[in-house]
């Protein structure tokens, strides 16, 4: 265990020693900076104030946006009205718009969290290959599986850190921007059936969560391809272009059966939650679940016999 | 003598090419072998096999008698290796890629990279980037991270490669010094005969992945042997003449030296006469003309130099 440790400790001091690896913090923080002043400039949200009649505003609001609903004939707004009636009968006050609403809007970046993690991935075994220094980590009286493993929980690790970053980082800028409002707010939204309040705190985290499934089996498939071919190159391309193409090629296939055990098909778990509903029809959490598990195990598997089997020969 | 390696018919196909057609021969404790051979004659992936980095394809090859194909957590634990280059994170510092291979191994103190980093050389360059470093220094921090876990079996592949004659002189002295006083056994492959003839006891040949031949240094210099001498004289013609009387010697002049050939046991002899007859010396030097002549004949001399 003491060991293992050790090895983690080197992963984390490889990464971080490299100018790359920096480079994704900065990105990510840039681009929240950027969308932060985007919203705080050009945003309608956090001009929306309730005063002492924020019920009027309310009723008035929901009056503009069921005209809207029938001049466009289909009941686009029908959500908002409910969330701005349970409102109303609730007493419950809108919060204005501040640093946790920001922080829930930018959940969906950890989809670049994903990206920056199939990198790293995608580099930890094969760049050992590419600088020559495989041959002196693999004389060491540790096991190669060892190795391979301290590797790939260091890249969750890495995943980790980043979507902490990306927590606080986006809790920061918020309250710079839009101020905040107490510690854990609620969040009044439309769950399956009807409107729940809900902790936004929560809320923020469930969808952190789910963007988690996505990035842990890219990051795995990454790691995958770069153990078997040796190539950084190869693996992110792949692992990217299967990320962003995914869903298309569902929607390409999904009337057959056997769609449905494909990879894709499963790793966004939010059709089974809220008022999400399912790709295909049939299918459970439960069956996501394993399936994605398969593929996991899988995954990793073939990492592991190439990894072990494979002779360390000059290239 | 207790045996460090020992090498038991030792082989490697890759695909359905044979590249090791069965090794056999041991290291004993304290001794610095050897391992010469041309281009592509098999040194680094039979060195490659030893550490654990290829599979033997058949035979098996014991650490302290603990074979690394069956046991290698255990056999890798008594060898320090450098094969080929001796890559590091070119990113990091000497002293991050040392405490790197240190925390891989039990019990490596602070204290003892630096005493590695002292016995090389490398204080003042530690707390750069590697990336900034010469071959020369590359190749000590290769030695350095070897050396961490005190090893009783040093693999050194091409160690001098890139070094210059000051830098090998250096690396000679201290592979001696580590197999006299420490009792590490170390092993040197090389493709260049007089890089590493100084420094080895025995020298084992290999070619297309068989072994030749297994020489021991001393053995090709004793007493009875020929040895070619190159003799720098004031006078080339008249110790020519002296020479061919007193001596019954057969001479040429080579590069305005005076060049003989004659049993090692007649040199002083030959220098009492010159001295006797007056001769102003600069310089005697005796080649060591019958290990190399052995590579030559074994190996042709375009591939061995
Ligand atoms: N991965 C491989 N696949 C096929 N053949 C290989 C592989 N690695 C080495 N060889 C072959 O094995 C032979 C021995 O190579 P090796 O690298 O062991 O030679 P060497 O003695 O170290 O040579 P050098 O002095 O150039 O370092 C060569 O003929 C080479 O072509
Ligand atoms: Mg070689």
């Amino acid at each position: 265990m003491l060991n293992f440790i050790s090895l983690l400790k080197n992963e984390q001091m490889k990464l971080y020693s490299r100018f790359a690896t920096w480079s994704m913090y900065i990105i990510l923080a840039g681009i929240l900076l950027v969308g932060a002043l985007i919203v705080f400039i050009f945003g309608e949200e956090n001009e929306q104030t309730y005063g002492d009649d924020w019920k009027g505003q309310l009723a008035q609001e929901n009056e503009e946006l069921l005209e809207m609903n029938e001049d466009v004939g289909f009941v686009g707004f029908d959500s908002e009205i409910a969330v701005n009636e349970y409102h109303i009968e609730n007493d419950v006050k809108p919060h204005p718009y501040d640093a946790w609403q920001f922080t829930l809007e930018n959940a969906g970046l950890s989809m670049i969290i994903s990206l920056f993690t199939i990198i790293v991935a995608a580099g930890i075994i094969s760049n050992e290959y590419r600088w020559g220094t495989i041959k002196l980590l693999l004389i060491r009286p540790i096991s190669r599986t060892k190795i391979l493993l301290s590797k790939f929980v260091s890249v969750l690790l890495f995943s980790v850190t980043m979507l902490v970053f990306l927590f606080i980082i986006s809790l920061v800028i918020g309250a710079i921007f839009f101020g905040i409002n107490g510690w854990n707010p609620n969040l009044v939204q439309m769950g399956a059936n009807e409107v729940e309040e809900v902790s936004i705190f929560a809320e923020i985290f469930t969808q952190y969560g789910l963007n988690m499934v996505n990035l842990v089996m890219m990051a795995t498939f990454a790691f995958m391809i770069s153990t078997l071919f040796r190539s950084s190159a190869m693996a992110i391309g792949l692992a990217i272009f299967l990320m962003f193409t995914g869903n298309t090629i569902i929607g390409f296939v999904a009337e057959y059966d056997w769609a449905k055990y494909i990879l894709f098909a499963n790793t966004n778990l939010n059709q089974y939650i809220g008022s999400g509903s399912p790709i295909i029809d049939g299918m459970t959490l439960g069956f996501s679940i394993t399936v994605l598990v398969v593929y996991f195990v899988l995954f990793l598997l073939v990492s592991w016999l190439t990894f072990t089997k494979r002779d360390i020969a000059g290239n | 003598m207790t045996t460090s390696m020992e090498l038991q018919d030792v082989h490697k196909s890759i695909g359905n090419k044979q590249i090791i057609k069965g090794l056999n021969f041991t290291i004993k404790r304290g001794e610095v072998f050897g391992f010469l051979g041309p281009n592509g004659a098999g040194k680094t992936t039979t060195i490659r096999m030893m550490v654990g980095l290829m599979k033997i394809t058949s035979g098996d090859i014991k650490i302290n008698g603990v074979s690394i194909k069956n046991n290698f957590k255990e056999a890798i634990q008594y060898v320090g290796a450098i094969v080929e280059n001796p890559e590091m994170y070119p990113f990091m510092s000497g002293w991050k890629n040392l405490k790197h291979y240190a925390r891989m191994i039990p019990d490596i103190t602070d204290e003892r990279i630096k005493e590695v980093i002292r016995l090389v050389g490398l204080e003042k360059a530690i707390h750069e980037k590697v990336g900034k470093y010469s071959l020369g220094m590359r190749q000590r921090m290769g030695i350095a991270q070897a050396l961490l876990h005190q090893p009783s079996i040093l693999i050194l592949d091409e160690p001098t490669n890139g070094l210059d004659p000051a830098g090998i002189r250096e690396i000679r002295t201290y592979i001696r010094n580590l197999a006299e006083q420490e009792q590490v056994s170390v092993i040197v492959s090389s493709h260049l005969l007089s890089e590493i003839e100084l420094m080895c006891d025995r020298i084992g040949i290999i070619k297309n992945g068989e072994l030749i031949t297994v020489e021991e240094v001393q053995d090709t210099n004793t007493e009875n042997d020929h040895v070619t001498v190159k003799l720098d004289v004031d006078d080339n013609e008249k110790v020519k003449s002296i020479l061919q009387a007193q001596l019954e010697l057969e001479t040429k002049i080579v590069q305005d030296r005076v060049v003989a050939n004659l049993a090692k046991s007649t040199v002083p002899q030959l220098v009492r006469k010159l001295v006797e007859e007056d001769i102003a010396i600069y310089e005697v030097a005796v080649e060591r003309s019958r290990l190399e002549d052995k590579f030559f004949e074994l190996i042709g001399e375009n591939t061995i130099a």
